[in-house]
């Protein structure tokens, strides 16, 4: 509760230093309502967060369904070992930092991008269109636009070969999923294609709340449309675009799996595997459970870790923060 | 005490109950209720005993099945009548997504229906509960029915029985009229084309394919694709299984089997062989660029549009292209399967003689309220005329009776085809998994209505005819030399490696290399095969291959001394 109050206060007052309140009884009792409130959410945080921490002891355990909690063998760091031995796990590492940077970057640069443009459209009915056009993609599952991303880039009648060879860009048909190098960018390209849409969204409320006076002001000042955007909308979304990327920064390590499992082949194998699907293959596929909350557990310490230093940095920059 | 310490010790407190509630309310009721399912099975176990099924008492019967599926209209007439027979009415529920990840919440929350499709997983989570004494006491047909492969059911690890295995339970004569195993499959159009010779060698086979291609470079427009690999996702045999059928081995799975001794074939050089003849008849383009790169689908669009001349696949994983070409009238686009060997003098071993499948069936789960109940509708199930219900139908709706031979009128045998008349027809998505007789019923019928021999010529279309006349046979299961006795450990391929042994990681290991190494060394300059195959090798050396042979060669041991007779 106390991060969210602090998160509006910050935004509210970046500059002003907030006077550290003690709590005492009096401001227990009077806000005593609001404490009730939040018992509920607080539950449900324990519940639904914490409890299931509990499940990490699993990773030091040779787990056995259906055993009692006394029942199980102890075996210490035997998961962690075998997962960090492992001589793919640094390839299974870089395919999946590579790979989350890559959505980051990319998603980020253009919901941007769509989200300024879109706002230069003064036809409402255009807007609307190119915007729901834009996010349809997001509703459908991934195994859905695996399937469309094989079909258009297969080599009989797949249309991005098509496109290339009437452009004349290329003399024969290029065999996209076979080459470990194209495999990076076909992930990237058809996450930007599947949320881009949806990523603007946001931007594009951010810069609905930007006050019309400063670009009226901006105006009579002489700015053009370039500058419009770049001294007053871009300014306005940046603490919006700040703090979702200290989020997503703690999601690096969540490069995807469908997208990966789906189109990788044996050809690409050696760019295509990603944590979680090395976890499957090793951990669930095998009923190895503890393998599988090892690399769970380790996923999450990275992630914390990569949060925090995002927010960090983001702190010493003097910027908006998450935490 | 102050005031507000009281205070402060008053909220903790209230903090600290409502927080062991919540954590009480989260654990331990496991126990409890395993309890009220023992108390409630010995009180079953008793009222089944005391009213011997005279009156039809409506029960309801909770089933996983392990495969997608659809389910059947309510108003299907066999389900209707099983209900109105036994009292039984089934709650489908079919496998969406994932097999492993459906099971892994399933045995998270200790969620198990009555029935479930048997798996290596369940079975390792203590899902099923053992099923000799139930059969002994209450199954009398299901005894009879299991007989001579009560002790190939019983699990290797502790001995009891599981699991009821729905498939290589034999009775009567077996009529067999349509091979689903592995094979090299040509188009029939190749084999006219050429005036149907006889293809015995892979170098022979790959001639008629390249001479084919060089004839007709389009097929209905689209360029003719040679030879299709598929190794997608869990269906890998395709790039993986041929070399052990090339030497005269029948389907072992992942090793050759020599003396009852296992060894690995994917590193040995007749492996070698083969890929290095896959690497040439690239070179001359007769493979498909994108065989490694496609995924099911596509490969069985490439195969429904009739334009691929050839591949290595079991038949009942394309059987819906060939339906589909079909239903195109492209009979002459359909394939037959053909046992290639090395060198003539090998004999081929494709066509085996089928074998229990321990890895499917149905399993009661601990959950089930009542194992009676269930084995006893079971039994009831396998039962001739209720097994004839399943296979063939209603007798004058389904098929009619000839001087005692079953047969189908034409539109009989098209309903029978006719996937949306089965929902609301036949009871296909239990009967796949029920235990059920094989080969013919006491009168001499076949089990399966496509394996009646008066049936199957009857279905047969003129193209079809004329291929077999011009080979002199009776059926396209004639390619393939008679299967020989199954060795007692046969086949290696359903040993259960254990979820989470060295071997079963050894297996994963060397599943991934393959995927990795032979499509690189199938598409490498033919320069640089030996390269390619020196480093694969290396890296199989690498893997711990031996906990995973070691792993098939206890169990063949363990299955020659138990099996045996």
């Amino acid at each position: 509760m106390d991060e969210t109050l602090e998160i509006e206060t910050v935004v509210r007052h970046p500059k002003k230093k907030r006077k550290k309140q003690p709590i005492t009884w009096s401001l227990l009792k009077r806000q005593n309502q609001l404490i009730w409130m939040s018992v509920p959410l607080m539950l449900y945080i324990i519940l639904f967060a914490y409890v299931p921490v509990w499940g990490w002891t699993m990773a030091f355990q040779n787990y056995k369904p259906a055993k009692s909690f006394s029942e199980q063998e102890w075996v210490g760091f035997k998961q962690f070992k075998f997962l960090f031995t492992d001589d793919n796990f640094i390839r299974v590492m870089r395919n999946t930092v590579a790979m989350g940077l890559i959505n980051l970057i990319l998603g980020f640069v253009t919901a941007i991008v769509l989200a300024l443009l879109l706002n230069e459209i003064k036809n409402m009915f255009w807007k609307r269109t190119v915007q729901t056009i834009s996010y349809l993609p997001h509703f459908l599952s991934w195994i859905i636009v695996t399937g469309i991303v094989a079909t258009s880039l297969s080599i009989n009648d797949g249309i991005v070969n098509i496109v290339l060879m009437k452009l004349h860009l290329v003399k024969e048909p290029i065999l996209w999923l076979s080459e470990g190098k194209y495999f990076w960018g076909i992930v990237g390209a058809s996450h930007v294609w599947k949320e881009v849409g949806w990523n603007t969204i946001i931007y594009l409320a951010a810069i609905a709340s930007i006050d019309p006076a400063l670009y009226e002001a901006a105006e009579i000042d002489g700015a053009s449309r370039y500058k419009k955007m770049r001294f007053v909308t871009l300014p306005g979304i940046k603490a919006t675009i700040v703090i979702l990327m200290i989020m997503s920064i703690g999601h690096v390590l969540e490069a995807g799996f469908e997208v990966q499992y789906l189109l990788g082949n044996g050809l690409v194998i050696d760019w295509a595997e990603t944590i979680d699907i090395f976890v499957l293959k090793y951990g669930l596929a095998q009923g190895n459970y503890s393998l599988a909350t090892a690399g769970g557990i380790f996923k999450t310490v990275v992630s914390v870790t990569l949060l925090l230093m995002a927010n960090g940095i983001s702190k010493r920059l003097g910027e908006e923060r998450l935490l | 005490m102050g005031g507000k310490s009281k205070k402060t010790f008053k909220f903790s407190l209230i903090m600290l109950l409502t927080l062991s509630f919540t954590l009480a309310g989260c654990g331990g009721n496991k126990n409890s209720n395993n309890n009220a399912t023992a108390k409630e099975t010995s009180a079953a176990q008793t009222a089944g005993a005391a009213n011997t099924s005279d009156k039809v008492e409506p029960f309801k019967v909770s089933v996983f099945i392990g495969a997608a599926g659809q389910q059947p209209t309510p108003d299907n007439k066999i389900y209707k009548k099983i209900k109105e027979e036994t009292g039984a009415s089934f709650d489908m529920e079919f496998l969406a997504g994932d097999i492993n990840q459906k099971l892994g919440v399933m045995i998270a929350g200790q969620d198990y229906p009555d029935l479930m499709t048997g798996n290596t997983k369940l079975t390792a989570a203590g899902a099923y509960i053992p099923l000799e004494d139930l059969i002994e006491q209450y199954a009398p047909n299901l005894k009879a029915h299991y007989a001579d492969y009560w002790n190939m059911m019983k699990d290797p690890n502790d001995g009891h029985i599981y699991i009821l295995p729905n498939y290589g339970v034999y009775n009567g004569k077996v009529n067999s009229s349509w091979y689903s195993g592995p094979a090299f499959w040509i188009q029939k159009a190749v084999l006219k084309e050429f005036g149907y010779p006889k293809v015995k060698t892979l170098d022979e086979y790959f001639d008629l394919i390249e001479k084919y291609k060089a004839k007709y470079p389009q097929i209905d427009g689209s360029p003719t694709i040679g030879f299709e690999i598929l190794n997608y996702d869990w269906k890998n045999w395709g790039l993986f299984n041929a070399p052990q059928h090339l030497i005269g081995h029948p389907n072992d799975g992942g090793v050759v089997v020599n003396n009852g001794v296992a060894e690995i074939f994917a590193d040995k050089d007749y492996a070698k062989q083969y890929y290095q003849k896959l690497n040439e008849v690239n070179q001359k383009g007769l493979i498909d660029k994108e065989t490694f790169v496609q995924n099911y689908d596509q490969y069985m669009a490439k195969l429904s549009s009739g334009t691929v001349l050839g591949m290595f696949d079991q038949h009942w994983n394309f059987n819906a292209a060939e339906d589909s070409l079909t239903t195109q009238g492209k009979i002459e686009r359909t394939y037959v399967g053909l046992p290639l060997v090395y060198d003539e003098s090998t004999k081929d071993y494709y066509r085996d003689l089928a074998v229990l499948n321990l890895n499917n069936g149905f399993g009661i789960s601990i959950n089930a309220k009542d194992p009676v109940k269930i084995i006893k509708l079971l039994d009831t199930l396998i039962q001739e005329d209720w097994q004839k219900t399943f296979s063939w139908g209603i007798e004058g709706e389904d098929y009619i009776v000839e001087n005692g031979r079953f047969m189908r009128t034409q539109e009989q045998r098209d309903n029978a085809a006719d996937a949306t008349w089965q929902l609301a027809n036949k009871a296909k998505a239990m009967f796949d998994y029920l235990p059920k007789t094989e080969g013919s019923f006491s009168d001499g019928n076949s089990t399966d209505a496509a394996a009646q021999p008066e049936e199957y010529k009857a279905g047969l279309k003129p193209f079809d005819k004329e291929v077999l006349d011009a080979y002199g046979f009776n059926s396209y299961v004639d390619f393939f030399s008679e299967p020989p006795a199954n060795p007692v450990y046969y086949p290696a391929w359903s040993i259960d490696l254990i979820e989470g042994s060295d071997a079963k990681i050894a297996s994963t290991k060397l599943n991934e290399l393959q995927t990795k190494f032979l499509p690189k060394a199938i598409l490498a300059d033919p320069a640089d095969f030996d390269s390619v195959w020196t480093d694969y090798v290396g890296q199989i050396k690498k893997a711990n291959v031996k906990a995973y042979e070691d792993k098939i060669n206890e169990q063949i041991k363990w299955r020659i001394d138990n099996w045996s007779k």
